[in-house]
């Protein structure tokens, strides 16, 4: 046990004392920090100053009536908070009476010169035929045009029931569009919402499945350094093989616990505002105390199981142009786990969900992600868990010996056969 | 194959059983560093050691020669159980194998290396901490080594930072750390720069002179012949020589014949010699067994001028090829 320690704090320190693990460990918040902020920030930018917009119309009370559509924060695209700080000022809005083709050319005219943005040929027209047109030279800009027909439409039935007699509360409330909030049921209490559930799994399976990858990698990477600075030898006439195995399963297990916490704590500083943000239009983002121990046993049983198989296919190749060629016995389960994931989300409690989530190399994704999503039956979980264990177990002591031997074997790659017989070795 | 217990218990080591010499008594069991009791090894099909028995004395300076492929650093795993052997047994210092003897052995594999990234002390005290030393007893012993090899001042680099021969050096300091009494190096010599190789002789010779056990194995026979009390040949697997240099070398007796002339006297067709090596400015002759050198003295004088006739003792390369020639013949046979 003493051997394993030493080794465990050297393979730490090691890893995390490196330049790569400091910049990964800053780097990989900036960059989700980025997919989040970036995209809003460059929004807002976008959006220009005052748009003039014209509408020819001959009904002069239903162009005010989509003008003042158009001022309202309902239509916009964006979250509410920024959407009414930005409506008041965004359209300025004329109208015109005048539906005369020398009226459109004019227009057409002071569009090119930069005069108004665009103006919208809303004539009787226009509307007995259901269809308007809307002059502009940003006619890429699916925002406005998005924002144009929720206007137009919502405008011309307000309009039209107004006409019917409808009083202008009363029209409100028919035109209030209805939000669909799926709410999850814990316990039978009442929990989140769908969709965050939804983006709270894939948040932690992706977390899960990429550091899992990482990490399994990170050891396959270090036998094969091991084995091509020809230390092993070195170490091994004062450690065993199995030593070895456990000291760098484990060190390198506990430097990708360590980027997680580092992570969730960047996240729960540098993502509060940004939850707050979002909270509008996801409900509460909110990660039960059971999805975060299924993820901790999750993430750890996974690594096992990943990081054993990738540690014998290490001892067994001498670069990593061979590791490459022989990675697939572990990368395929995995990445067929990801790839699996839409199919659970779908049905998660049908028979397919139930049986892909019990083989222990999709168990990590899979059975979190049912675990996150619906609470699947305690017997489930705890054959999930003992399968996987067995797994592990089996795969522990099968990569151990390809390990005791590969190691010291250099040059040729073995065949199966080959592989067959280091299984079968003394030791 | 197995001898019976009786022979075993009697101290009676069956080296000879095929074409094995020996040539000292089996020594006092208590005073071995390392004993293997036929010890056995196979990969699939291919044996690698074959039913090995070696006696290493405490404080001697071994060598384990043979040619390549012969199973000497199959040997030397089994003794310090990176390996286990499928038959026979290890013994060290006197005392059936058990891990925590490791800690008074230090080895030197012949594929040596060091973790490129880390620096040279926390490397040594790496090292020293697996051998069971505590930190600061590391670092300590590290830092005398460091002074004393002259690469003190290196001590904070990273490994892949110092000099091919200065790494070579901290591998030395790594196996002696931990103050062995057994110091094993497979093929100390090869790659080392010529300094350090001054060096890496003078160090062990100190250490002979502590009391230590050497064992080295090598296929380059000049050194053994100037280090190695005993040595053990092995070919195929097999021990086909074993024993203390000076009585191998004086049993083959002075069967050599360096002679200094003016010309060549074309020995080659002469009935005394088995065979002749002309090196231009002497000639090297091997004598037929039985042969008098007096008599190729009268025949050399007869045909050239000969200003040095010196009778030889064979060197250990003759004797390493001879015996693995003949040893080859026979298994052909």
């Amino acid at each position: 046990m003493h051997n394993v320690w030493t080794l465990v704090k050297r393979e730490y320190l090691e890893r995390v004392r490196s330049r790569s693990f400091v910049i990964f460990t800053l780097v990989m918040p900036a960059i989700m920090a980025g997919v989040v902020l970036i995209p809003a920030t460059l929004d807002q930018m976008s959006t220009g100053g005052e748009r003039k917009i014209v509408i020819v119309a001959n009904n002069p009370q239903l162009a005010s009536v989509v003008g003042q559509q158009l001022g309202n924060p309902r239509t916009q695209t964006q979250p509410e908070e920024l959407g009414k700080a930005r409506a008041a000022k965004l359209y300025s809005i004329r109208v015109d009476t005048d539906t005369s083709e020398a009226e459109r050319a004019r227009l057409g005219q002071q569009v090119n010169a930069g005069q108004i943005t665009g103006f919208l040929w809303l004539t009787d027209d226009a509307l007995a035929t259901h269809s308007v047109v809307y002059s502009t030279r940003e006619a890429s800009d699916f925002t406005q045009s998005r924002e144009l027909r929720n206007a137009i439409s919502t405008g011309i039935a307000r309009y039209r029931l107004s006409q019917k007699g409808m009083s202008g509360p009363d029209v409100d409330a028919v035109l209030t569009p209805i939000r669909l909030d799926t709410m999850r049921i814990e316990k039978g209490h009442q929990g989140a919402s769908g969709t965050a559930v939804f983006l709270t799994a894939f948040a932690m399976v992706m977390l899960l499945y990429s550091v899992v990858l990482i990490y399994g990698l990170a050891v396959m990477r270090s036998v094969i350094e091991e084995k091509s600075t020809r230390i092993l030898e070195v170490l091994l006439s004062s450690v065993t093989a199995k030593e070895l195995l456990a000291g760098k399963i484990i060190g390198v297990g506990a430097v990708g616990l360590t980027q997680i916490v580092v992570w969730v704590v960047f996240a729960l500083i540098f993502s509060v505002p940004g939850l707050v943000a979002a909270k509008s239009f996801l409900g509460e983002m909110h990660i039960p105390m059971p999805a975060m121990i299924a993820f901790a046993v999750f993430f750890l049983l996974g690594y096992l199981l990943y990081s054993a198989m990738y540690a014998a296919i290490g001892a067994m190749v001498n670069t990593d142009q061979e590791a490459q060629q022989m990675q697939w016995p572990a990368l395929i389960p995995l990445v067929l786990g990801v790839v699996l994931m839409n199919a659970v989300i779908q049905h998660p409690n049908s028979a397919m969900a139930f049986w892909l989530s019990m083989v222990p190399f999709f168990a990590p994704i899979l059975m979190l992600l049912r675990i996150v999503i619906e609470q699947p039956p305690l017997w489930q979980i705890l054959l999930c868990l003992g399968l996987m264990l067995a797994t592990i177990y089996g795969l522990l002591s099968l990569a151990s010996r390809i390990y005791r031997v590969g190691i010291l074997m250099y040059g040729k790659r073995p065949t199966w056969p080959e592989l067959r017989r280091w299984l079968r070795y003394a030791g | 194959m197995r001898w019976p217990e009786t022979r075993r218990d009697k101290g009676y080591i069956p080296v000879a059983q095929s074409k094995v010499i020996t040539f000292h008594p089996q020594p006092d069991r208590s005073a071995c560093a390392v004993e293997l009791r036929g010890v056995h090894k196979r990969y699939d099909h291919f044996v690698a050691v074959d039913h090995l028995y070696v006696s290493i004395r405490e404080g001697s300076v071994y060598g384990l020669l043979g040619p390549n492929g012969a199973g000497k650093t199959s040997t030397i795993r089994m003794m310090i159980g990176i390996t286990m052997p499928d038959d026979g047994h290890v013994r060290l210092f006197g005392e059936p194998f058990h891990r925590r003897q490791l800690r008074r052995i230090g080895y030197m594999p012949e594929e040596r290396g060091l973790y490129k990234r880390m620096k040279v002390l926390d490397h040594l005290i790496l090292l020293g901490r697996l051998h069971d030393l505590t930190e600061r007893d590391a670092r300590d012993r590290a830092m005398k080594w460091c002074e004393r090899l002259k690469i003190a001042s290196w001590t904070h680099n990273k490994v892949e930072e110092l000099s091919k021969g200065m790494q070579q050096k901290v591998q030395f300091i790594a196996t002696l750390l931990h103050d062995p009494d057994l110091v094993i190096m497979d093929e100390p010599f090869s790659g080392l720069d010529p300094a350090n190789a001054v060096m890496l002789k003078d160090v062990l010779i100190d250490l002979k002179k502590a009391g230590k056990t050497i064992l080295f194995s090598t296929h380059r026979m000049d050194q053994v012949e100037r280090l190695c009390d005993s040595i053990c040949l092995i070919d195929h697997g097999r021990a086909i020589l074993e024993g203390d240099l000076k009585k191998i070398k004086a049993s083959y007796g002075k069967n050599h014949v360096q002679i200094e002339c003016e010309g060549d006297p074309h020995l080659e067709n002469c009935d005394l010699v088995q065979s002749v090596n002309n090196y231009g400015n002497y000639v090297e002759v091997q004598l037929k067994p039985g042969a008098d050198a007096q008599r190729l003295l009268r025949v050399a004088a007869d045909r050239v001028r000969i200003s040095r006739f010196e009778l030889l003792e064979p060197s250990l390369e003759e004797i390493f090829i001879d015996q693995v020639g003949k040893h080859q013949v026979s298994k052909h046979a």
